[in-house]
């Protein structure tokens, strides 16, 4: 991503970078097999798995944190990580129900709002680590502890309802297409676009790859954090308010644990947590996949203190399985302080 | 120049000490906001035993920090090992020991599962160990069939919590020797400068021949079991075993391990500042309680206490 030093020396980076698209175009391609897989076994194993009800609901299901893990590939994939999002698509959720209160007029306005929310909270994120150059994991673990104290200061219990329109796109069809899935299908479009065809993408993936590097050939590396993590923040927010539709109520705890599937499914499919590489193709196929994950535990009739341990070890199994070669492992340069303004 | 190596050391002398004299504002504040509370010894000997589960459990991540990594997972062996160690008891006083012995271990047998995934996956500590809470939460709730098991033996709430002296409560002393024995191996022996090496820069330490994949397994191993300490310290405080005993306890750990001075990218850190920063915490709840603030507030206090202590000790550390 650099500028060449010497002939051999670029034929050499390119070579690299083509093997790293080769093992990222492989890893997504595996995830879809994967995916295509389970379903397939699931269809034969599983009764009730393959009705178009089921697959439309584990649709339906899966785009809320869809929305949060493509906001999620981007910070990642920046070298940086938003532990934050969980808490913060809680706080949207309670907001949400509780200022619109069910009245469709209110829905709007109320959107709006929690997406500005959502801005600040991911500029505020990037000014600490842009100015201060905290630890993007130690800082947005204090913003998850801040975000859950704001929501149960506010309220402990259920509040509000959420507007029908807001259920309806949260949980219908259209012309027998679940409409979140298609909105989920959509925003994974624009991502792909923006992370692989606009250069904020590909200066984006040279700030994660290598912040300093990234920095002396010209990357404004500080406005490159500030907007993934205002997108991670967006998705979040996006991802509350389709979890408000599909609750109907503003309840206090609905964000606790999407931080830990958003990462895993952004890792899964194949976005480095050493920043540099991402694919949005990917991280859609490892939401499916844990959706078909969960839908099957689900019509199992398996026990919600398996399902816990299950997903424990998914992760574990994840990270190790996806792990970077030693040659890869560059602890703390991603996050190197930034001097440009 | 000279003024400039002057201001690092002082930099460096300020970052060293600055936890202590945190610790020390603090209380002088909570004296003059509520002097029948905290001028008044045996109050002192509760906010200690208060704190004695959290500062035992952080003292063993200090470790883990100290090499680079991090260990999320200590909520949760916290929570089994309560709820294991109170079945084993099951309301005998003749059980008292094997309970212990068996609970360490088990607590230790943990750590050695995170030991192995994090040197097959060095630098991911973060993920890994959220994920492994996961699953010890799930096998938790799977053993306590997911509410309260188990009973304390007679005699074994009694023994930590009475006072010596009338101040003291045994369990606040447990804490204090702890952290002193801690503090001397980290200071005096070849493994604790091994894990002050390895955190400065694990690849030297690997081409200097230093046995890196031992001391990582060994750092994880030590959090596990003082995780374990951390849930036996609970029981003894409370008596209680539910399934989320230790829940959210990882959060004050790694907060009050930031307030001491332990940096993130690891090589820097000591378990007095573990301790004394596990103090601040804990003087602040109490502040926040007495004076009569919403209990959720404290979760608000220790995300910006979280924040602005690493924020601190990054424009202490830098230009270093």
């Amino acid at each position: 991503m650099a500028a060449p030093a010497a002939p051999g020396r670029h034929g050499a980076a390119l070579a690299a970078h083509r093997r790293h698209a080769a093992l990222r175009a492989a890893r997504s391609a595996g995830i879809w097999g994967l995916l295509v897989l389970g379903t397939m076994l699931a269809a034969v194993l599983v009764p009730g798995f393959a009705t178009a009800t089921n697959l439309g609901n584990v649709v339906t299901q899966s785009a809320a944190l869809g929305l949060v893990a493509l906001g999620q590939t981007f910070v990642i994939a920046a070298g940086l990580i938003d532990l934050s999002v969980g808490q913060l698509l809680g706080l949207t959720v309670v907001l949400t129900c509780a200022l619109s209160d069910g009245r469709g007029e209110l829905l709007l306005p109320v959107a709006l709002g929690v997406l500005a929310l959502g801005a600040v909270v991911g500029s505020l994120h990037a000014w600490l680590v842009n100015k201060l150059a905290i630890e993007p994991l130690i800082l947005t673990f204090g913003s998850l502890s801040i975000l859950q104290g704001a929501i149960f200061s506010y309220t402990d219990r259920s509040v509000g309802r959420a507007p029908e329109a807001l259920r309806w796109i949260a949980n219908e069809r259209l012309l027998g297409w679940p409409v979140a899935g298609a909105l989920l299908v959509l925003t994974a479009l624009g991502a792909h676009l923006l992370l692989r065809r606009t250069r904020f993408g590909l200066r984006l993936l040279a700030t994660g790859d290598d912040g300093e590097s990234a920095r002396r050939a010209g990357v404004p590396v500080a406005r490159i954090r500030w907007g993934a993590f205002v997108l991670s923040a967006l998705g979040a927010v996006a991802g509350g308010l389709l979890v408000a539709g599909r609750l109907g109520t503003g309840y206090p705890n609905a964000g606790q644990g999407f931080e830990l599937d958003a990462i895993v499914a952004a890792v899964l499919g194949g976005t480095s947590l050493a920043g540099g590489r991402a694919s949005i193709v990917g991280t859609i196929g490892a939401v499916l996949l844990l959706g078909v994950i969960a839908n099957v535990l689900n019509l199992l009739e398996v026990s919600a203190f398996v399902q816990t341990l299950a997903k424990g070890a998914i992760v574990v199994a994840a990270i190790i399985a996806t792990r970077a070669p030693r040659s890869q492992v560059r602890p703390g340069a991603a996050h190197a302080p930034v001097a440009d303004a | 120049m000279a003024s400039r190596l002057a201001t690092q050391a002082l930099r460096e002398l300020v970052s060293r000490w600055a936890i202590l004299g945190a610790l020390a504002l603090l209380y002088l504040a909570a004296a003059i906001l509520s002097p029948d509370a905290f001028l008044e010894p045996a109050y002192v000997g509760n906010v200690l035993r208060q704190a004695a589960p959290v500062a035992i459990a952080a003292i063993g991540t200090t470790l883990v920090m100290i090499l680079g990594g991090v260990d999320l997972s200590i909520g949760a062996i916290i929570s089994l090992s309560a709820v294991f160690c109170a079945v084993q008891m099951g309301g005998d006083a003749a059980n008292v020991g094997p309970a212990l012995a068996a609970t360490l271990l088990l607590a230790a047998g943990l750590g050695a599962v995170n030991g192995m995934l994090n040197i097959a996956s060095p630098g991911s500590s973060f993920i890994l160990t959220l994920g492994s809470a996961l699953a010890f939460y799930g096998l938790t709730q799977l053993y306590s069939g997911g509410t309260a098991r188990g009973i304390v033996a007679p005699g074994f709430r009694e023994f930590f919590n009475q006072r010596l002296g009338d101040v003291l409560p045994v369990l606040a002393l447990a804490m204090l020797l702890i952290a002193a024995a801690m503090e001397l191996v980290l200071r005096t022996t070849r493994f604790g400068r091994q894990i002050y090496l390895i955190g400065s820069n694990r690849e030297a330490a690997r081409l200097a021949g230093l046995p890196v994949g031992g001391v990582t397994f060994a750092c994880y191993v030590i959090s596990g079991l003082f995780a374990g300490l951390g849930g036996i310290a609970v029981l003894a405080r409370s008596g209680v075993s539910s399934t989320f005993t230790g829940r959210g306890f990882e959060f004050d750990a790694l907060a009050a391990i930031v307030l001491g001075g332990t940096v993130f990218s690891g090589g820097r850190g000591t378990i007095v500042g573990t301790v004394a920063g596990t103090l601040v915490l804990f003087i602040a709840f109490n502040l926040v309680n007495i004076l009569g603030f919403n209990y959720n507030l404290q979760l608000v206090l220790k995300g910006a206490i979280i924040i602005l202590a690493s924020a601190a000790y990054a424009w202490l550390g830098r230009e270093r």
